[in-house]
C-alpha cells in the first residue's frame, strides 16, 4: 500500500498537504516505469524556479530516462516557493526514496481544497486497473 | 525475436499518415499535435525529411553535438535520447494512449513490442536486426552526442551495430514513439547498421510498407490512410515554429 498520508493524480504525481503548503513529488510505480528498477537510467530532471504558479493539471517539469521524457503535473493550484535541488545532481533518491527525500517542489496553496485528487487506496486500484 | 499481442488482440483501427520529404519544424510539430490532441486517433506517421536534418534530443546541449554545427538544418525533437541525422532512413511515429495494448505496462516492454514489429519488417527486406541484449557493439563511441553511437540493452542491432533509434514521450496518458530506420549513413553518423550495406536495397516506401505489414501482424493493428485533421494541422503549425527557433535550439 502507498503511503495514505498523502492523495494522488492519475498521472501519478503525489501532494502532502500540511497547514498551507503541500509537497509534490512523482510515485514509485511511475518511476520505476521510467527506469525499470534501474536507478542509472535516469538521466535528467528539470524542475520550476520558485515563484512560478501552478493550475492544477499544469506541467510543472520534465523528467527524462534513457527510454522516455515525461511530463510532471501540478496536482494542486498554488506558488512554488521551493524546489529540491539534490534531486538534480542525485536523481537516485527519486528511486531510493519518491516518497520523502525524493520530492520535487513545495506549493504554497491558493486552493487548499484537495479533494478533486485521489486517495492511496483508489490510486491502487487504478494500478491494478491498468496491469 | 518473439512477437506479442498479435493472436490475442482483435485488429483495433489505427489511421496512418504519410509524408514524404516534410519540413523540420513540420515533422515535429505534427507529433507534438498528436500527441497533445486527446481526440487524434491512434495514429502512426510514416515520413522522411526536407532538408536533411540533425535533430537534437529534448533535454541535450547544442554543444554536446559537434555534428550540429555541420547540419544543414538543426530541429529539436519532444523525445529525449542523442541526435540523430534525418538522412537516408525511415522515420516514424506512433502515437496513442498509454492503455493501448502497444504501450500498457512497462516501457521496456512497449518497446520490446515495437521492435519486434521493427525486425520482423527488417526481415522481410533481408536484414536480421536483434535485440543488443548484452552483446558488445562497434557503433557506440564518445562524446558524438549521437543516438546512434549509444546503444541500450533495448535497441535493434545487425552486423554488430545499432540500425535503429528511438525514444518516447510521455504526456498526461498519450504517448509518442519516435522511430528511426537507417537505409544508409552519413558522415554525421559513420559507421553505423544499414539497411542498405546488408541488402543492397533502400528503398524508403519498400521499408514503410514492411513496417505497416508488420506492425499489423505483430500488434494487431488495422490501418486505414488519413491525413491530419485541421486543428491538428494549426497546432503542428503553432508548435513546430517552436522546434526550429535558434533559442530553442540554443536553449541549453
Amino acid at each position: 500500500m502507498r503511503p495514505d498520508d498523502r492523495k494522488y493524480l492519475e498521472t501519478h504525481e503525489w501532494a502532502k498537504v500540511s497547514g498551507d503548503t503541500a509537497l509534490i513529488g512523482l510515485t514509485d510505480f511511475a518511476i520505476h516505469e521510467l527506469c525499470s528498477g534501474n536507478e542509472g537510467d535516469l538521466v535528467y530532471c528539470d524542475l520550476p524556479e520558485t515563484g512560478r504558479t501552478l493550475e492544477v493539471g499544469e506541467t510543472f517539469g520534465e523528467i527524462e530516462s534513457v527510454k522516455a521524457v515525461a511530463d510532471l503535473n501540478s496536482p494542486v493550484e498554488g506558488e512554488v516557493i521551493e524546489v529540491n535541488e539534490a534531486i538534480e545532481d542525485h536523481l537516485e533518491i527519486l528511486s531510493s526514496d519518491p516518497w520523502e527525500q525524493g520530492w520535487m517542489i513545495k506549493v504554497k496553496l491558493t486552493q487548499k481544497s484537495v479533494d478533486h485528487l485521489i486517495d492511496a487506496e483508489a490510486y491502487e486500484s487504478m494500478l491494478a486497473e491498468q496491469s | 525475436m518473439a512477437e506479442t499481442g498479435a493472436e490475442s488482440t482483435l485488429a483495433r483501427p489505427w489511421r496512418r499518415i504519410t509524408t514524404w520529404e516534410a519540413p523540420p519544424g513540420f515533422n515535429m510539430g505534427l507529433d507534438e499535435a498528436l500527441l497533445e490532441c486527446e481526440e487524434s486517433p491512434p495514429t502512426l506517421r510514416l515520413y522522411t525529411w526536407n532538408p536533411q536534418t540533425l535533430s537534437l534530443g529534448y533535454f541535450q546541449r547544442f554543444a554536446d553535438v559537434p555534428a550540429a554545427e555541420h547540419a544543414e538544418s538543426v530541429v529539436r525533437r519532444i523525445t529525449g535520447g542523442g541526435a540523430i541525422h534525418h538522412a537516408n532512413e525511415l522515420t516514424f511515429s506512433l502515437t496513442t494512449s498509454a492503455n493501448d495494448p502497444l504501450y500498457r505496462g512497462p516501457i521496456a516492454d512497449s518497446y520490446r513490442r515495437v521492435h519486434s514489429a521493427v525486425a520482423r519488417a527488417l526481415g522481410e527486406l533481408g536484414v536480421e536486426a536483434d535485440l543488443r541484449g548484452k552483446a558488445a557493439v562497434e557503433s557506440d563511441r564518445e562524446g558524438t552526442g549521437m543516438c546512434f553511437h549509444a546503444s541500450t540493452a533495448l535497441d535493434l542491432v545487425w552486423d554488430r551495430r545499432k540500425g535503429v533509434g528511438s525514444a518516447q514521450r510521455r504526456r498526461r496518458g498519450r504517448v509518442l514513439h519516435h522511430g528511426s530506420i537507417k537505409l544508409g549513413t552519413t558522415p554525421l553518423e559513420g559507421d553505423i547498421a544499414t539497411v542498405g550495406e546488408r541488402t543492397g536495397r533502400s528503398q524508403v516506401r519498400e521499408l514503410a510498407d514492411a513496417l505497416e505489414r508488420a506492425l499489423a501482424q505483430t500488434q494487431g493493428m488495422r490501418f486505414a490512410a488519413g491525413v491530419p485533421t485541421p486543428a491538428e494541422r494549426a497546432l503542428a503549425h503553432e508548435r513546430g515554429t517552436r522546434f526550429i527557433d535558434p533559442a530553442f535550439l540554443r536553449r541549453r
